[in-house]
């Protein structure tokens, strides 16, 4: 029953409603070096997810578009993939959670997300990995995350994964759209799903991420570790026999001379 | 004591090291495996504390509803982000009251749709919405000794300020405004409500000619005082452009007379004018800053000289008096400078809905039948009060039956825009104003910790029209100053100097936005 955030990037005014929202329900700083709001805004320890003005060209013509930015909770996320300690891990419903209790801030999730989204708390004496959680406990009481339930605009539209694809296709047959689910295929799909009438690369998305979910890559070479561990195994084990059996030999023979 | 000594030697420096480290070692692993303190829900996030907003019980869904867009470079009005709660006061008013936000299509094309009217800031329950603060540049100003730096003060502005210092609603102040003006430094002290009566005399003037049919403008005329209905105007309804008055709002005809005929006669070279407005509103702000708006820049062939450089709201000038410890209800009551200082009864009541249609009137009855109006002119109650749509027919004799109608809160405006749109107009003339109750109720003016309430509107407007009534003129044209400015200067109403200094055109703002789908306003989903 997995659920997912449809953003309709034609449908953004730019309010922030839903920033104020998240920082409310998260209790987080606003940091004047880190703003969550405007051109400059972007993701930071406290700005789990930041809208961002983009001022670009339809055709001609001059267009301001709004960017919600928060992470996009893959259905395999790299960063749970890559880390070891089962400090990030991906709920049922969606929402891929960070547990700081579990974290031994390797960082390793920072390197692997192929967003950069998670961001790490450098100037606190015990810094945490910090991130969207998708309001795993709203979701988790069949809530909308905070951000979804304040916009007042309808950019933001949450429910089951497979109803928001259908909606979105049926967004893009209806016109207006250019024909890219970003998050249909992004990484192996995503909960957060956009919609845009620019192309996603104009707005400062990363389209050239591979559509294989990232944990396959290295899953194809660590799923044969038992094989090799054991084979490895059984082969030093055959030499040390071979070799103890070889001794034997060559000391029975010494001693027969 | 034996055991006792026994016990120390067991119990060696060692062992006891020992055994603390023993001790932290397990405390350290049984912290790292997660023992101890209670984890949450075993994520981060979601501690965070959600305002109830008045009392009201309920959860997150029914409380917090998110917010208007303000662009950050809105010269007009700023949010501050840390104080939102997400109430919903300003989506309220932008969208119902207003007719701004939800009224424009998807997506957006290159701007924040907004009427710089500010209800927005006058409404938000915490503050996070203010009028951006031009207080630093005034009294930059203020403090060269170089700037001449002239003030003029709305009507609405001295029946409003004194609640800023205790006073009741309503009380009367304009005295102590003009003294608290001349302490904080201001050289020359001035009266929007005597171009309030120069916009009655053009606009009278430019009525009566739409009627004759000695200028090819249609009928009915909207009134333009209002820089937040002008907009919105622009914005919705660019059609209909044709019909607004093409008069400057007063404080526009103001800012362009200071830096010409006051500069000519005080003999003080514009450039060196500074000129500041006192207003109720925040559209005023933005107004200063249209392009058009520099027309003694024109006149004196100098490009980069403006009619008005800044405009501060009430809030600010308060803020701007307490700063300096003057206390308001102890100043003596002074009065406007002369030659662009006096004002008619006619003048005052702009600051209600309803007061510049009543002051128009009385003038174009004088300027149709040469005679003084009668007494029901002097108290035209159908145009009076907080109805939103008001309408009255006035029988001027020559002409016949004319017919008026009053609006306030542009959602109101609407019903009458659709009509005039439709053809369905019976009207000659209409007033438009952008806040609702009018400039008394403007978004700058002072606001409580409760959304605006008709109550203290009513105070407002009884006030203006109680200072009407004791006025000694109470019509624009009988103003001393207001004739000698023809005389000596623009020598008639619409004369081409006239038509240079005070009067403006407007821009289709038609295509800054993209239009709502027939569809989506057919279901009322706005």
């Amino acid at each position: 029953m997995s659920k997912a955030v449809l953003v309709d990037i034609t449908r953004c005014v730019g309010c922030g409603s839903c920033v104020v929202a998240c920082k409310l329900w998260n209790k987080l700083q606003y940091r004047q070096d880190a703003p969550a709001t405007g051109s400059e805004a972007v993701l930071a320890a406290e700005n789990w997810t930041a809208v961002k003005k983009v001022e670009s060209k339809k055709g001609s013509e001059k267009v301001w578009r709004f960017v919600k930015e928060q992470c996009l909770h893959c259905d395999e996320p790299a960063c749970a993939s890559a880390c070891f300690s089962k400090a990030i891990k991906k709920t049922k419903e969606g929402p891929v959670v960070y547990d700081e209790k579990l974290c031994v801030g390797c960082r390793y999730c920072m390197l692997a997300c192929p967003f950069s989204i998670p961001k790490y708390e450098w100037d606190k004496t015990f810094p945490r990995v910090r991130k969207c959680q998708m309001c795993a406990g709203r979701v988790a009481k069949g809530e909308k995350p905070a951000c979804v339930e304040v916009c007042p605009a309808g950019a933001l539209t949450y429910g089951k994964h497979e109803e928001m694809i259908k909606a979105a296709k049926e967004r893009i047959s209806g016109g207006g759209y250019i024909n890219h689910i970003f998050g249909e295929k992004e990484a192996g799909g995503t909960s957060w799903l956009y919609l845009s009438d620019l192309p996603f690369e104009q707005l400062g998305f990363r389209t050239n991420v591979t559509t294989k979910p990232l944990p396959q890559y290295s899953e194809s070479i660590l799923r044969l570790t038992p094989a090799v561990g054991l084979g490895w195994g059984a082969v030093l084990t055959g030499l040390y026999v071979y070799n103890r059996r070889r001794n034997e030999i060559a000391r029975e023979e010494k001693e027969k001379r | 004591m034996e055991d006792q000594l026994k016990m120390d030697k067991r119990i060696t420096r060692r062992s006891f090291l020992r055994m603390m480290g023993g001790l932290g070692l397990a405390g350290i692993t049984a912290s790292l495996a997660g023992c101890g303190a209670v984890s949450v829900a075993g994520q981060a996030g979601g501690e965070g504390w959600l305002p109830q907003q008045y009392q009201v019980p309920g959860t997150w869904p029914a409380q917090v509803r998110g917010r208007v867009p303000i662009d950050p470079a809105n010269p007009s009005i700023v949010r501050d982000d840390e104080k939102c709660v997400l109430c919903g006061q300003c989506l309220e008013v932008c969208k119902n009251t207003q007719t701004v936000f939800g009224h424009y299509g998807f997506p957006i094309v290159d701007e924040t749709v907004c009427i710089n009217c500010g209800q927005c800031a006058l409404w938000c329950p915490t503050a996070a919405i203010t009028e951006r603060d031009d207080t630093q540049r005034v009294k930059q100003a203020l403090d060269d000794p170089d700037t001449f730096v002239v003030v003029q003060t709305a009507p609405a502005t001295r029946v409003a300020l004194g609640e800023e210092f205790g006073l009741p609603p309503g009380t009367w102040v304009m005295g102590q405004q003009v003294a608290a003006l001349r302490r904080l430094g201001f050289n020359a002290v001035f009266d929007t409500n005597f171009t309030a009566d120069l916009t009655i005399m053009e606009e009278a003037t430019e009525l009566i000619k739409r009627v004759k049919g000695d200028i090819k403008r249609p009928l009915p005329q909207f009134t333009s005082c209002s820089p937040g209905w002008v907009k919105f105007c622009e914005y919705f309804y660019p059609d209909l452009l044709p019909h607004m008055s093409s008069c400057k709002s007063p404080q526009q005809m103001l800012g362009a007379l200071a830096k010409t005929y006051y500069a000519k006669a005080a003999k003080i070279k514009p450039e060196k004018i500074f000129s500041v407005a006192i207003m109720p509103c925040t559209a005023k702000k933005f107004e200063i800053t249209r392009p058009e708006m520099n027309s003694s820049g024109r006149y004196w062939k100098n490009p980069v000289l403006r009619d008005m450089d800044a405009v501060l709201t009430t809030r600010e000038l308060a803020r701007m008096i307490k700063q300096q410890n003057i206390d308001l209800t102890r100043l003596p009551e002074e009065k406007y400078d002369p030659l662009l200082g006096k004002s008619t009864g006619g003048a005052t009541i702009f600051g209600a809905t309803g007061g510049v249609m009543e002051a128009a009137v009385r003038t174009a009855y004088f300027f149709i039948t040469e005679k003084e109006p009668p007494a029901n002119l002097l108290q035209l109650t159908p145009v009076r009060g907080l109805t939103g749509v008001k309408e009255a027919a006035v029988d001027v004799p020559g002409v016949g039956l004319v017919k008026v109608a009053v609006c306030h809160g542009m959602s109101n405006g609407r019903q009458i825009l659709e009509a005039v749109r439709k053809g369905e107009s019976p009207w000659h003339f209409v007033e438009f104003m952008s806040c609702p109750g009018g400039c008394i109720s403007g978004g700058g003016q002072p606001r409580s910790a409760v959304p605006p309430s008709d109550q203290v509107r009513v105070q407002r407007i009884n006030s203006l029209y109680q200072a009407d009534a004791k006025m000694e003129w109470r019509e624009s044209h009988e103003n001393s100053e207001v004739l000698a400015l023809y005389r000596n200067f623009l020598k008639h109403p619409m004369s081409e100097l006239a038509e240079e200094l005070l009067h403006t055109k407007y821009v289709d703002r038609g295509k800054s936005y993209n239009h709502l789908a027939a569809s989506v306003k057919a279901a009322g989903m706005v």
